[in-house]
């Protein structure tokens, strides 16, 4: 180890800058949201986005904790931080309710989540467990034991209950895929079973987790747009159906990753990509016939329970109403937005977007800032992965790379489910925004999972292991 | 196993997601506009603002149509909640049964649409999340005594109005009055929601579409909890409200009052014409009634009934509607159409004989002078036969034909025989016989006298006023401007301007009629002696220094004593005012008709009376009960 560095050394000042600038973004769009007529100051610490900079402002100090701490101590203590985490889990349970659910630990306003920093002792916990493995050392055992550390949290979680952290927590299984830790064992010794079969390993078994998340992701969305109809304001008259709309869409996505591929790979590959997009073309519609098949074939009381489920009913007082009036919102907006501080539908006040200042913190940006904006975010968000991805794919250290896809992970759920429900993709399930939703829990977990990811990829050249 | 190929799956799935998202973002943000409207819907209110009507001033200036402010109290259906009637209906000072009923009358009141499926009437148009107006037109004080408690009844509030107040209380004929619309009104001009007023009678109606204004939309951007949070988009597709402009008329309100009081406990009419400008000065139609009588729904619903019912009609527009035959009055157009037509000269005399109509007793007229200032019936009698049978055409009758339709053709010059084109609803035109009249309706339509049936011989009671004749006395005063000007007249009007802009162009036109002008002054000149000198009918009209030009009149009326008219203007020289004054059941014109019309000039010109005593018999003097014929 080199302890000539400086502390800045070998920082990925790209996401830090990424990082930093949806912080500003996020904080300017909560002073919006919540702005308050009579205390116009920014830093009123009565108002929301006064506290939204307190939480900020705490949780950068914790960034430069973590930024003088050596990162060797994660994987160190990383046993005993996910035992305090789960401890934290358990503790909430006897907390007062607070909307129905045990999440908040502490009083009022200066409230925890610990399923929020619960994320962060799992990814540490995973990393320190599969950093113990060979590399192929993917069995039955292996795999339940990994399984077995996630369901921990999880179990908690859905105790408080709390089903949106809760499906944050399957993104593991994407770090456990990556991992090559995936339930194709379980599958193969099902499979092998019968009698005269002998596989090696299954593909079905080895992509399961991403296999699932498209099939569940598309199944979503025909749902959702089953009751649609897509119109289009520069040729009135024409309406399509919403599922025929989701089959159009994917022979374009087809078309457009068709084109893509074609031209990223080698001369050699092409007849490959051509059969693989051509068959996921093929799967992928097939899938999405046989769901909306199936839901429209469904007897009319359980068609009303899974839109219900969904949100899709006109209930004043459900998940649609929320849902229908974020849509309006977000879709108002049109191409640059009504203006900073113009929302008429999220803002606090109006308050026809309930919850716009945390998990339909999206509504706003999008009303405000239009289609402009909204594709801001979706490029701040993209060029955020695929830069933890990069980060990732150059760790030499397993633990490191296990921590930092989760970190990928966790944060491509929340932009997704989150996005998703404000335009009608995903069901509504309260999960902040990161870095953009109001609320100390979220900001501090996420600020401290980006500030020992960064300081892990900066040291990344002193581990040995 | 090698899964370092599987980041690109990962990658793959961040990407497409974002695609995604993206291309449904563009297509929810830019491409589809339906959440546009649905996010309208949801936050954006339409709120018209009604602005109040415009004011009406007199010639001088003086405010007197204004708005005085009211309240009502609103009622939103949506916000009720747990209303406690009892309570309530003690608030208000009503019964609780009065408050349960009203809820069922607004419903009512608001109509239904029809049902498109089964064109059944049956789809109320009654909307809870609209408010309606619970209590209409409480005073401030009213609002004041209850607004405190308001609270307790959510639901319920309170929301600023508008209505008529007029100063004076008086030209309630001229003025007319507003009202809510009716249903009709509101399908039929897009501009009205039901509960808008709408002039009724008078100049509001006549000037409705100015007087209204313009209404104001604000876009307001409500809270889920329908609270108004700021202006939609800053107030950039917002209209302001716009008051309607300034009326100003030529009327002299205190002119008009005093027309008024002269007129107390008479039937009949005072109407006075700025004969240079066919400005109306005043238009008396007695009875009259305060004209703050009719403001507001509660009020007007009181007096209308029983002012409807009142066996003097003081709801009917006298000057503008009763056609009377104008009598003796009508001498003086004769005279003129006769100089025009060479049927006479100046100088032309008739003997007065009876034997051919009857006539009171004086010398023999030996000029036209003369022939006016004794208006002797036999004199017309012969001058208008020379018109009517003019010897224009061979046989009595054809001859009696085209003399007739020159005659009428003379007196339409006048602005008899049609209605006028003054600025006010309800007028109406009299009648000037034309050979068709006779050949087709008179003296009944199923019995004709049929053509060439009928000679001067036949209809020759026109020739002094009487018969088939009739005219307004609002054309009585046209008649007296237009001698003023010696032939030519500007359509009576009683609006000087709207806010910046002039009359209406019609105003400026002037009329001429087909006599010309030195053919009015041997006439003006018999007028003059009507009035100044001895021998004449009007002498109650002289005044110490106006010289007063006029022309008494007495209709004859079968049904009880004979009405009393009289027109004239002042001065004789650059005539100032042309009034024509019309008493009914009062006798001989020169009786009541000429003072009333001598104090009307003396208070227009001088603005203070030189004969206390005239006044004081006029102002006591109560003709009401005179009908029958006194002997």
């Amino acid at each position: 180890m080199s302890r000539n560095q400086s502390l800045t050394s070998n920082v990925d000042w790209g996401l830090l800058i990424v990082f930093f600038l949806m912080l500003g973004m996020g904080v300017a769009n909560v002073y919006s949201v919540a702005y308050n007529e009579d205390h116009p100051n920014f830093f009123d610490f009565s108002q929301k986005y006064g506290k939204q900079i307190l939480w900020i402002g705490f949780s950068l100090f914790l960034g430069i904790v973590v930024f003088l701490i050596d990162s060797d101590i994660y994987r160190k203590f990383a046993i005993p931080i996910y035992l305090f985490c789960i401890g934290m889990l358990v503790l909430v349970l006897f907390m007062p309710a607070v909307n129905g659910a045990h999440a908040w630990l502490g009083f009022g306003s200066l409230g925890i989540q610990p399923a929020e920093f619960a994320k962060i002792g799992t990814a540490i916990a995973l990393g320190r467990y599969i950093n113990s493995l060979n590399v192929n050392q993917q069995n039955v055992k292996t795999v339940i034991l990994a399984n077995i550390i996630l369901l921990g949290p999880m179990v908690l979680i859905l105790m408080q209950p709390d089903a949106g952290s809760f499906v944050v927590f399957t993104s593991f299984l994407f770090v456990m895929y990556r991992e090559g830790l995936t339930y194709d064992p379980i599958v193969l010794k099902l499979v092998n079973l019968i009698p005269g079969i002998k596989f090696k390993s299954t593909w079905v078994g080895s992509h399961f987790i991403p296999i699932l998340f498209a099939v569940v992701f598309l199944s979503l969305v025909t749902l959702l747009m089953s009751n649609n109809v897509l119109t289009f304001e520069f040729w009135p008259g024409l309406e399509i159906p919403g599922f025929y709309g989701v089959l159009i869409s994917l022979f374009l996505l087809a078309l457009i990753s068709y084109l893509i591929l074609r031209w990223v790979s080698s001369k050699r590959d092409r007849n490959k990509v051509t059969v693989i997009v051509l068959i996921g073309f093929i799967m992928a519609a097939g899938i999405s016939t046989t769901v909306n098949i199936g839901f429209q074939g469904l007897a009319i009381h359980q068609k009303e329970r899974i839109e219900l489920f969904l949100g899709m009913r006109e209930d004043p007082n459900g998940d649609d109403y929320n849902r229908n009036r974020a849509m309006a919102a977000v879709g108002s907006g049109g191409l640059t937005g009504k203006g900073y501080k113009n929302a008429s539908l999220a803002s606090v006040e109006s308050n026809h977007v309930p919850e716009s200042e945390t998990d339909f913190i999206f509504c706003p940006l999008a009303e405000e800032w239009g289609f402009v904006g909204s594709l801001v975010i979706m490029f701040l968000f993209m060029f955020m992965l695929i830069r933890i991805i990069t980060i990732a794919e150059r760790q030499k250290s397993r633990f490191n790379r296990v921590y930092a896809y989760s970190v990928a992970m966790i944060i491509f759920y929340h932009f997704a489910i989150n996005i998703g429900m404000n335009i009608g993709f995903a069901p509504v399930i309260g999960i902040p925004l990161p870095f953009f939703s109001y609320g100390g829990s979220s900001m501090m977990s996420f600020s401290v999972m980006m500030f020992i990811l960064i300081k892990l990829d900066s040291q990344r050249n002193d581990v040995l292991s | 196993m090698n899964t370092d190929a599987r980041r690109y799956v990962i990658l793959i799935f961040f990407l497409v997601i974002g695609v995604i998202y993206s291309i449904r973002l563009f297509y929810m943000q830019v491409v589809d506009e339906s959440w546009t409207l649905r996010a309208q819907e949801i936050a954006e209110k339409r709120h018209v603002v009604v602005p109040p009507r415009g004011i009406v001033k007199d010639r001088n200036g003086k405010k007197i149509v204004i708005n005085k402010t009211y309240y009502n109290l609103m009622m939103c259906e949506k916000d009720i909640k747990h209303l406690d009637t009892v309570a309530f209906a003690k608030l208000i000072g009503w019964t609780p049964e009065k408050v349960k009923y009203r809820f069922k009358e607004i419903y009512y009141e608001e109509g239904f649409d029809k049902n498109p499926k089964t064109k059944r009437r049956n789809v109320p148009r009654y909307q809870k999340m609209r408010k309606y107006a619970f209590v209409k037109e409480m005073t401030t004080e009213e609002m004041a005594e209850i607004a405190p408690y308001l609270g307790n009844f959510p639901g319920f509030f309170e929301e600023i109005t508008s209505m008529r107040s007029y100063p004076y209380a008086n030209a309630a004929n001229i003025l007319g009055y507003v009202s809510e619309v009716n249903g009709q009104e509101v399908e039929e001009d897009r501009f009205y929601r039901s509960g808008d007023n709408i002039g009724r009678a008078g100049l509001e109606r006549f000037y409705e579409t100015d007087l209204r204004g313009r209404k104001g939309v604000h876009y307001i951007v409500t809270s889920a909890m329908n609270n108004a949070i700021e202006p939609y988009a800053n107030g950039k597709y917002d209209t302001t409200a716009k008051q309607g402009p300034v009326l100003n008329l030529s009327v002299d309100i205190d002119l008009q009052a005093y027309g008024e009081s002269l007129m107390v406990n008479k039937r009949g009419c005072i109407v006075a014409i700025e004969p240079s400008s066919g400005e109306i000065l005043a238009m008396v139609s007695a009875p009259t009634f305060d004209p703050n009588l009719f403001v507001g729904k509660r009020a007007t619903s009181q007096n209308y009934p029983r002012l409807l019912l009142d066996k003097d009609k003081p709801l009917y527009p006298r000057p503008l509607q009763a056609e009377y035959p104008p009598g003796s009055i009508f001498k003086l157009l004769q005279s003129v159409i006769a100089l025009q037509e060479g049927a006479i000269t100046i100088n032309t005399g008739f003997p007065c004989n009876k034997s051919l109509v009857g006539c009171h007793n004086h010398p023999n007229a030996g000029n036209i002078m003369e022939a006016v200032q004794m208006s002797c019936n036999p004199y017309y009698y012969q001058a208008v036969r020379r018109i009517i049978q003019g010897g224009r055409k061979k046989g009595l009758y054809a001859d009696a034909e085209e003399g007739l339709r020159i005659w009428s053709q003379y007196m339409q010059s006048f602005g008899l025989g049609h209605k006028l084109d003054t600025d006010i609803p309800g007028i109406r035109g009299g009648l000037i016989p034309n050979p068709n009249y006779y050949d087709n309706e008179f003296p009944s339509k199923k019995r004709p006298y049929g053509h060439h049936q009928w000679a001067f011989s036949t209809i020759r009671s026109i020739s002094i006023g009487q018969g088939e004749v009739k005219v307004t006395p609002l054309q009585m005063a046209n008649i007296a401007a237009l001698i003023a000007n010696r032939g030519w007249f500007y359509t009576p009007h009683f609006v000087k301007s709207i806010g910046r802009q002039g009359p209406k162009p019609i105003y400026k036109k002037k009329n001429y009629t087909m006599v010309k002008s030195q053919h009015f002054d041997p006439v003006i000149e018999g007028m003059r002696r009507v009035v100044n000198e001895g021998g004449g009918t009007a002498r109650r009209a002289r005044l110490e220094d106006i010289i007063v030009c006029g022309k008494t009149g007495t209709a004859q009326n079968p049904q009880g004593e004979d009405h009393s008219v009289f027109i004239a203007f002042a001065p004789m020289n650059n005539p100032k005012i042309a009034i024509s004054v019309y008493v009914e059941n009062a006798g001989a014109g020169g009786q009541w008709a000429a003072p009333i019309a001598s104090l009307m000039i003396e208070k227009y010109l001088k603005n203070k009376i030189s004969d206390p005593e005239k006044e004081k018999r006029i102002l006591e003097a109560n003709l009401m009960n005179v009908v029958k014929k006194g002997k």
